[in-house]
């Protein structure tokens, strides 16, 4: 297994998926106008209001643009944990998170509202408690790499130590993660933390089903992104160039034989402003 | 370029005249400044007599209330002066004696307009409400004169003496001042005035209205005409709200009715209540210090007051609510926050009712027009926001998927033989709708802001469907048929008497040459039917409707084109196409379109227009018509009638066969003289130049060929002859014969 992820995304549906949903849907929303669909305060919506709804949609949409720049960004590094653990087990994983965080922090939201002095009103935005608890996998189970160190001699002047920080490959999404918390305010720490630990009892297997929940299969394509471990790696590069050979010969066995190839959509469009 | 002294003087001579451009207040020489002057001294005078006011005075020296309309009964001549000799200043009843208005209106102001009781009114009415206005009368009442004053004339000679006096020759537009028409429509525009103020000096507390929750301060746009558009009136003026009764009171403003101070008198009608006087003069008051009234006239607004006073009479508008007595003000608080701040409140908002104005008056004092308006009602403006928002959301969704139709589409017909059986003006037609549809959607972002987002995704995806994807495809259509233009084209061109038959030149033009070409016809396009768009919504109706029809007829015909087509290339009909040489290459006559494009395209077009003429409360107050929609519909069906029997019958099965011109067939035998010129071989056969092999000939002359099937091999115009598959293959690329680049017909 090679430390190299494939480029592009074409490998990673699920990933891609997310990321796609992260930015789209809300740009639609707003066109649409309908952004507070995806807002949750303890008090009006669901005290007075009892729009239990928004618990469930509260994740699937940030509304702040930083946030959403900000939540694919993480999407996109948590790829190699799609190219881990294959993309059915990696969708299951997310569905489990996004259900058990949600739990964990209404149940928590209200019992923290039990205590006469503050209130917890605002929840997040976004798909920060999800992306959380898969952070936790993520750091569990993607090697790291290689690590850095930036010293700096005598940053203060001249009596002051040398500084050293040691980074590693996973620098970016520490960094991404840490701004999204801070991003989102004390609810973002705390929800921040409620989801991390999430994560780590869905790993040990003290909030159940990492094991046994699959979603189905048709959601995420079977023999697309199988999960490349040591032992099945090379089985599945060699389905993978199998099946592309396949495609290959496919498309080359058009119906019409012929030495120049038919010109794609796409660069017969770019052909029309090539003046 | 070159940059030297006089270059760096251009500029700075240039960039002096964009920025000494008139200051704030707008003015630009010593006789404006006078007049500014002068017209704020005024407005402090006149507002300083407004503060020490009571309901129990007449106004004095206001300019357009001088006179009441008795003065004017009694002496008609009367001059507009102040004091005015044996004038009673003292005492104020709301009568003919004191107020503009005659009796008879005034009584029917009191008995029919304002007769509701106290009762639950919304507080915020922003709409656009439309309805049914009468003419009661336009010559029985007697004018009260409200002279311009003097210092709004513009100067009248290069001098520019402000002390001039003014001599008026009677020369005075009478601008548009009867209204003629019996009965017509109208249409109120209510804003709060408030939220105008909003940029106002930061700094300073800027809180205007302290009895937000019983008056209201509204400008309120009145436009009436007849039912054909022909006599237009438009009226803007500023309006006081009494949210407890549902009254209204709108009196215009111009140079010659400083309409303003007038308030607390006239809405004080009813009851000759101390307490709604009291109340409407502090409104005034606190709208007049927190727009600081008096600084924020500038030299437009005067030169604007004294235009429209010169053409327009003033009015003096009463109208009456009706409640909304289902709710209570804590349920019409929730309603008002959740649609000025949606977040998803309790609030009904689908079975909220209208804004009605029940009853109302409309009077001119200077041109003694009385009007009576009734059931005039429209949605809270939000609400109006919100169903223009889903409507563009869908028409979003049309307009994704006519790009994709059209993908599709693109897709199907990928080679030029495919192209070249596409109609030119199918696709010419469908792209002029869209290009004006973008122009349209891009000139409404700056008419609703807050339908900015939808607006511009709407104009975008007119864009990149018109100026990307069907430009693409009429660009490789225009290319397909490029040869067969030529011809008639240069011959035009060099004034050929048709002495010497020339045949097509063999240069085609390329597509980026086209290309250019096209967009350039495609932007003139556009901006001509910018300008035609812009102009055809001020016309009458009279005029517009039949156009609207015919252009809307014309612009659904987009099929027409492409049954001519049909018809030129010929067709074969399907059970014949079905059945092509078995072992031979699929041959390139499938019917050029496809029929998911067909019926998906017609869809998609025919809905709107569907919408804008059936559907009674469409957005764009369209009026409804339901026949023209069924034979617009059935025009459309016809079409694809026609188009589906040309793929069953045959493109041409309408045509009389004497009609039908001969098309060129490549599979033909040769004569013996020209196998000799392409070099004959023992076997009669020729090289083929794509393959390099073997071609066997049909020779006419030569018995022992007979048995060659024609169908094997090609015969280009210009006399080539390759393998049927050779020369088929090589024709989905180019229409240009492989060895000398004549063009080729297609297949």
């Amino acid at each position: 297994m090679s430390g190299e992820a494939p480029a592009g995304l074409a490998q990673f549906p699920i990933t891609r998926l997310c990321m796609l949903t992260t930015v789209i849907l809300p740009i639609i929303a707003s066109i649409a106008d309908c952004k507070y669909w995806f807002l949750v305060y303890d008090d009006p919506f669901i005290t007075e209001y009892k729009q239990y709804y928004r618990y469930v949609m509260f994740q699937i949409a940030a509304i702040n643009e930083t946030d959403v720049a900000l939540i694919t960004l993480i999407w996109y590094n948590l790829r190699h944990l799609e190219r881990l653990f294959g993309s059915r087990k990696y969708a299951s994983i997310i569905v489990l998170s996004w259900f058990y965080t949600t739990a964990t922090i209404v149940l928590m939201n209200k019992l923290f509202n039990l205590n006469p002095f503050f209130r917890w009103n605002r929840l997040t935005s976004g798909s920060l408690p999800t992306v959380l608890s898969l952070f936790h996998f993520y750091k569990e189970y993607t090697p790291q790499i290689y690590e850095f160190d930036v010293r700096l001699t005598k940053p203060f002047g001249l009596r002051s130590k040398q500084l050293k920080w040691t980074f590693n490959d996973q620098f970016m999404i520490n960094t991404l993660v840490m701004i999204m918390l801070a991003n989102q305010g004390m609810s973002g720490l705390a929800t921040g933390f409620l989801s991390w630990l999430c994560g780590v009892f869905i790993d040990k297997g003290l909030l159940p089903g990492s094991e046994v929940f699959r979603v189905p299969s048709f959601i995420s394509r079977p023999g697309h992104n199988q999960g490349q471990t040591l032992v099945t790696g090379t089985e599945s590069d060699a389905a993978d160039v199998s099946e592309s050979g396949a495609q290959g010969s496919v498309t080359g066995g058009d119906e019409e034989p012929s030495d120049e190839p038919a010109r794609p959509l796409g660069v017969q469009f770019l052909d029309t402003f090539r003046m | 370029m070159e940059i030297d002294g006089n270059t760096i003087l251009f500029i700075f001579v240039i960039l002096y005249f964009l920025y000494s451009s008139p200051s704030g207040d707008g003015v630009t020489s010593q006789y404006e400044y006078n007049q500014l002057q002068t017209l704020r001294a005024q407005y402090n005078d006149e507002h300083s007599q407004f503060a020490n006011m009571t309901l129990s005075e007449n106004f004095r020296n206001i300019t357009g209330l001088k006179l009441s309309y008795e003065d004017v009964l009694k002496s008609p001549g009367i001059n507009a002066t102040y004091p005015i000799a044996g004038k009673d200043y003292n005492h104020w009843s709301s009568n003919q004696g004191h107020m503009i208005l005659p009796e008879s209106v005034i009584t029917e102001i009191r008995e029919d307009v304002w007769s509701g009781k106290e009762g639950v009114f919304p507080p915020n009415i922003t709409s656009t409400l439309h309805g049914l206005i009468k003419l009661d009368s336009n010559k029985d009442y007697q004018k009260v004169p409200m002279p311009v004053p003097e210092y709004y004339e513009p100067p009248h000679d290069f001098s520019q003496n402000f002390n001039d006096p003014y001599v008026d020759d009677g020369t005075l537009s009478n601008g548009q001042h009867n209204v003629t028409f019996n009965e017509g429509q109208v249409v109120i525009e209510i804003k709060a005035a408030d939220t105008a103020l909003a940029y106002s000096d930061a700094r300073r507390p800027s809180f205007f209205n302290s009895q937000s929750d019983r008056w209201r301060m509204l400008h309120v746009n009145l436009h009436f005409s007849d039912f054909h558009d022909e006599e237009k009136h438009s009226i803007n003026s500023r309006a006081v709200y009494d949210i407890k009764r549902g009254r209204i009171l709108a009196i215009s403003e111009s140079a010659k009715f400083h309409s303003l101070f007038a308030f607390p008198h006239y809405m004080s009608l009813k009851e000759d209540d101390k307490l709604v006087f009291d109340e409407v003069k502090l409104l005034v008051e606190e709208y007049w210090n927190a727009s600081n009234f008096v600084d924020t006239r500038t030299m437009n607004y005067l030169q604007e007051s004294y235009a429209v006073a010169n053409y327009k009479c003033e009015f003096l508008a009463y109208f009456q609510l009706s409640p909304w007595s289902a709710y209570s003000p804590e349920q019409l608080k929730v309603i008002d926050d959740e649609l000025t701040w949606p977040l998803g409140r309790r609030a009904n908002l689908s079975s909220l009712p209208p804004i009605n104005i029940s009853s109302g008056i409309v009077y001119s004092p200077d041109c003694g027009i009385n009007l009576r308006v009734s059931s005039v009602s429209g949605p809270r403006y939000e609400l109006h926001v919100r169903k223009m928002r889903d409507t563009l959301l869908f028409g979003i969704v049309l307009l994704a998927s006519q790009i994709y139709l059209l993908l599709i589409q693109m897709q199907h017909t990928n080679t030029p033989s495919m192209v070249n059986k596409i109609s030119y003006w199918c696709f010419s037609l469908m792209n002029s709708v869209d290009g004006s549809l973008a122009i349209i959607f891009f000139f409404m972002t700056s008419a609703i802001p807050e339908l900015y987002l939808p607006l511009v995704i709407c104009s975008f995806a007119c864009l990149i469907l018109a100026s990307v994807f069907e430009m693409r495809y009429l660009i490789s259509i225009y290319a397909s048929q490029a040869n067969e233009q030529n011809v008639s084209f240069t011959t035009l061109l060099r004034r050929n008497t048709g002495s010497e038959e020339r045949n097509a030149p063999t240069v085609i033009p390329d597509e980026a040459t086209i290309s250019s070409h096209m967009y350039r016809r495609y932007i003139l396009m556009m901006f001509l039917s910018m300008v035609l768009i812009l102009s055809v919504a001020t016309w009458s109706r009279r005029i517009r409707t039949p156009f609207e029809c015919v252009a809307f007829f014309v612009l659904n015909s987009y099929w027409v084109p492409q049954i001519a087509r049909n018809a030129i290339k010929g067709n074969e009909p399907r059970r014949r196409r079905a059945s092509p040489g078995e072992s031979q290459a699929p041959r390139q006559n499938k019917m050029p379109l496809l029929w998911s494009f067909v019926i998906g395209t017609s869809i998609i077009r025919f809905l709107p227009v569907a919408y804008v003429f059936t559907v009674p409360s469409n957005i764009f107050y369209h009026h409804r018509d339901i026949r023209y929609v069924v034979i617009v519909a059935l025009w459309i069906l016809f079409q694809i009638v026609i188009l589906y029997s040309q793929d069953i019958m045959g493109a041409r099965w309408f045509l009389p066969k004497y009609t039908i011109p001969e098309g060129y067939s490549y599979h033909k035998g040769i004569s013996s003289a020209d196998l000799l010129e392409h070099g004959s071989s023992p076997n009669y056969s020729i090289d083929c130049a794509i393959c390099m092999n073997d071609v066997p000939v049909y020779v006419d002359d030569i018995p022992k060929t007979h048995k060659v099937d024609k169908e094997s091999y090609m015969i280009t115009p210009c006399s080539h002859i390759f393998h049927t598959q050779c020369l088929e293959s090589w024709m989905s690329y180019k229409l240009q014969c492989p060895v000398c680049r004549a063009p080729l017909p297609p297949l």
